[in-house]
């Protein structure tokens, strides 16, 4: 899609106030003082640091929060009350999304409406607009590229932006997204052919810089994967691991979560879902006591089956969206554009024929 | 090959044990590494990146490090308190484990980093360091190196909030418990989290509250700290494991500076040291009891 | 001092949850009831066969339920019925009292005890001296609201509120007592009935 309008930073800080104004809520990544990064309310573009530090929590904490309440009662003789969850959100703005995170939401939009429809996740999508940002690329952890994304993807954006000098160009990547554009058409203006040729070109290089990290055919990583569950590389990669949660919850493609109720006071009580992970030990417990992923070599190997084969055979997208979150977050060394790199490199040679 | 290398080598050729529990380099900078076949013996490598706490990797849960056979850990001094205090726990025999002592300068903060030490890079857990030889083990490999820099910051945080008021620390805590999600990074690399099954996954009753919301999250910090009184050694592996950047360290240095003060007890290698929790004296301190 | 109850200066009253050891603190405190000692009501016991027992999860639970101030009681030194359970639930006691403190529990909302069994005016007075001061620091909603915080980066819309006791419809039998609300929610009980517990 030619992008063909072009928003001043200043036209950008006077959209940001309107739509604070109308009462809609604005989400950016916001650098707190300790440089780390947040994906947050804000009221003016000024709190906002656009392209900084990579947000933590992902933005799937806007759509499937660490805990959120799926129902809560009151009992009061024979009688219950239920309270129920809004079944839908007022309307939200995210400005800002790195392309890896948007993308996410769109890969997890399939299961979230698969066998079963999640009211929670689909109500927080139907309300939210996103504005992503085309991203330089971070560091070599960054491997977007290598699973069919890239640092200037618009998936799972409504509107993309891209910096060029003095602002940004705006390409819009869905309906709900020109809708926005043409709502706000008083903020933009056209785009100069060396603006868009600028942003031709940061484009073209934040792609070689990713590639340059990892280049991967996932589609035979999903072959191998899925024909070598036996495999002794399963027990290279379960020793070093420690079975905790970060690499899930710092992914915005994990989704999985846990339903627990919670009591708090007699007769009243609520039920919450919250985060969880294929990678704590108690994932898979049976009632009996039998874990059928009983170590970690197990459940790591689960990890890389979700993502890289069970995901894509069923739904057709790998689930990952290339952030490097986990690599940086591991306090262990796990390294999945190591482990991918070697996963296609068996996956080559059996291609070819080579033990 | 080093003589670490050599060593390991050694080991695993003459069968003494069937794993190297060590450091390896890696893309990212220094990482753990369990090495099972005397060739890979050249992976091993120490410098000031090797923060990690091996000893994490004897923790009896690790079911799939187990399953490697009989292990010789690489640990620097700082590592074989825990050692020792895993073995004054029974969790395992001291004949079932090789220890490789390393000769220890200091080490970062952060093992993706260059590695050079300086006030803030170093590890604030290498402060006043009495280990730099360890004494715990069956080997002692490397050369001596000299004392590092000193990094005050965790105790200065701590004496930064004894003097606030509790209303001004609850502030303090209430936004730290609030970025917790409860992935359980802390307790999942803590080499001390020996239980089989943690208080908080316990559900019948739920003792603490499994919501990763701040009240669920005060109550498991809170019961964490407690449960290693006079157990942790300061290793500082849970807060760099910590994914939402929670400075627990300074829950874990508050309880070992209570139990130093009023139970005189430190972490220590000496694995005929009585641990303070499970014991008691007559005259314990009492003046807070009316 | 501690022998008289002070009067209340605000509509507020404390709840107190009490750990007690059976053999000494709670036969003090019916030692104190048998001898018709005027004391505060505001204490809820929970009794214990020996403070040794006593987990601080147990206090943590109270105080997420919302209790506003905490009494831990049991045997003198040298008394414990058991022999030394309150030698080691004093190290605990140590420890958690102080880490509590350093994550910004006042400890001025919690008592520690040793009453013998025969020392009724010891426990009213530690009941007086608690309630009047946990009735000064007021309510600790604090710990129980915590519940209620988004965490930072992620939506913020994610409780659901407790459904409010409906009016009682007055025609009918099924007023039965409601269960009482948790502190924070809803406190508008519906008028109790003669009939038994649901």
């Amino acid at each position: 899609m030619s992008a063909n309008a072009f928003i001043s930073n200043e036209q950008l800080a006077g959209l940001v106030a309107a739509v604070v104004a109308s009462g809609t809520r604005v989400i950016a990544p916001v650098t707190a003082d300790d440089g780390t990064a947040t994906y947050s309310p804000i009221n003016s573009l000024a709190e906002a640091t656009l392209n900084g530090a990579l947000p933590n929590p992902s933005l799937k904490a806007h759509f499937l929060p660490p805990t959120e309440t799926l129902m809560s009662w009151r009992q009061h003789g024979s009688d219950i009350e239920i309270g129920s969850p809004p079944d839908s959100f007022a309307p939200q703005l995210v400005l800002g999304a790195r392309p890896c995170d948007a993308a996410a939401m769109d890969i997890v939009d399939s299961v979230m409406n698969w066998d079963y429809k999640d009211e929670l996740w689909n109500a927080r999508r139907d309300a939210t607009t996103v504005i992503s940002l085309a991203c330089p690329g971070i560091d070599d952890s960054c491997f977007c590229t290598a699973v069919g994304l890239g640092p200037d993807s618009s998936r799972g954006a409504d509107v993309l932006l891209v910096a060029v000098d003095d602002g940004y160009l705006a390409e819009f990547a869905t309906e709900r997204g020109a809708a926005f554009l043409a709502d706000n058409a008083q903020f933009f203006s056209a785009a100069a052919d060396t603006a868009v040729a600028q942003a031709d070109e940061s484009r073209a290089a934040a792609r070689s810089a990713v590639e340059a990290n990892l280049n991967v055919d996932t589609k035979r990583i999903e072959q191998w994967v899925g024909d070598h569950f036996d495999d002794e590389f399963w027990l290279t990669l379960g020793p070093r691991c420690n079975g905790c949660g970060a690499c899930a919850f710092v992914c915005p493609t994990c989704h999985c979560f846990d339903i627990a109720d919670e009591q708090s006071g007699v007769g009243t009580g609520v039920r919450r879902r919250s985060w969880d992970t294929c990678q704590s030990n108690v994932f898979t417990v049976h009632a009996s006591g039998h874990n059928p992923r009983g170590d970690q070599n197990a459940r790591y190997r689960q990890r890389i089956n979700h993502k890289f084969y069970i995901y894509p055979s069923k739904f057709g997208d790998v689930l990952c969206t290339g952030c490097g979150r986990c690599i940086r977050a591991c306090p262990a060394g796990q390294d999945l554009v190591e482990i991918l790199q070697t996963i296609d490199g068996k996956a080559a040679n059996e291609q070819e024929g080579v033990a | 090959m080093t003589e670490l290398q050599d060593l390991a080598h050694k080991l695993l050729d003459e069968g003494t044990v069937q794993v190297v529990i060590g450091w390896e380099d890696s893309r990212r900078g220094a990482r753990p590494v369990t090495i099972t076949d005397a060739e890979d013996a050249s992976r091993l490598i120490f410098d000031s990146r090797c923060v990690h706490n091996l000893a994490t990797y004897l923790n009896p849960r690790r079911s799939q490090v187990r399953a490697l056979g009989k292990p010789a850990v690489v640990v620097k001094g700082c590592d074989t308190k825990a050692v020792a205090a895993l073995l004054r726990e029974s969790q395992f025999e001291r004949d079932e484990v090789v220890l490789i002592g390393v000769r220890c300068g200091g080490v970062v903060k952060d093992p993706t980093s260059d590695g050079v030490l300086t006030e803030e890079t170093t590890a604030p857990r290498c402060v006043a360091c009495d280990v730099r030889e360890p004494r715990l083990a069956d080997y002692i490999v490397g050369e001596a190196q000299p004392e590092p820099p000193q990094n005050t910051s965790l105790d200065d945080m701590v004496a930064k909030l004894d003097a606030m008021t509790p209303d001004e620390r609850l502030e303090f805590w209430t936004a730290q418990m609030e970025k917790c999600t409860r992935c359980y990074a802390c307790r999942q690399a803590c080499a001390i989290c020996t239980c089989d099954r943690c208080v908080v996954d316990k559900t019948v009753p739920q003792w603490i509250e499994r919501a990763p919301h701040a009240r669920g999250n005060f109550s498991w910090h809170l019961i964490r700290a407690l449960h290693h009184a006079g157990r942790c050694v300061e290793c500082g592996e849970c807060e760099r494991a910590c994914p939402a950047g929670i400075p627990l360290m300074l829950l874990n240095r508050k309880v070992q500076q209570i139990v130093a003060e009023s139970f005189d007890f430190t972490a220590t290698d000496d694995l005929d040291a009585v641990q303070p929790i499970g014991d008691f004296l007559a005259d314990d301190h009492e003046d807070f009891i009316v | 001092m501690g022998r008289e109850m002070s009067e209340p200066t605000t509509d507020f009253e404390p709840r107190i949850t009490a750990f007690v050891c059976n053999w000494c603190t709670y036969t003090g405190a019916d030692l104190a009831g048998t001898s018709r000692m005027h004391m505060a009501s505001n204490v809820r016991i929970i009794r214990l066969p020996c403070t040794g027992r006593i987990d601080a999860l147990f206090v943590i639970k109270a105080l997420e339920h919302g209790a506003d101030g905490i009494i831990v009681s049991g045997c003198h030194p040298a008394d414990c019925h058991y022999t030394a359970g309150n030698y080691h639930a004093r190290r605990r006691f140590i420890v958690f009292r102080e880490l509590m403190n350093f994550m910004g529990i006042n400890p001025d909302r919690i008592t520690f005890s040793w009453v013998s069994a025969g020392e009724g005016g010891k426990w009213r007075d530690v009941v007086n001296e608690t309630v009047t001061r946990v009735r000064a620091l007021g309510p600790f909603d604090a710990y129980h609201e915590l519940a209620e915080r988004p965490s930072p980066g992620s939506a913020v819309e994610i409780g659901v509120p407790i459904p409010e006791v409906p009016e009682p419809s007055r025609s009918t039998a099924s007023e039965d007592a409601s269960s009482p609300s948790a502190a924070g929610e809803d406190a508008s009980p519906a008028p109790t009935s003669a009939g038994g517990e649901s």
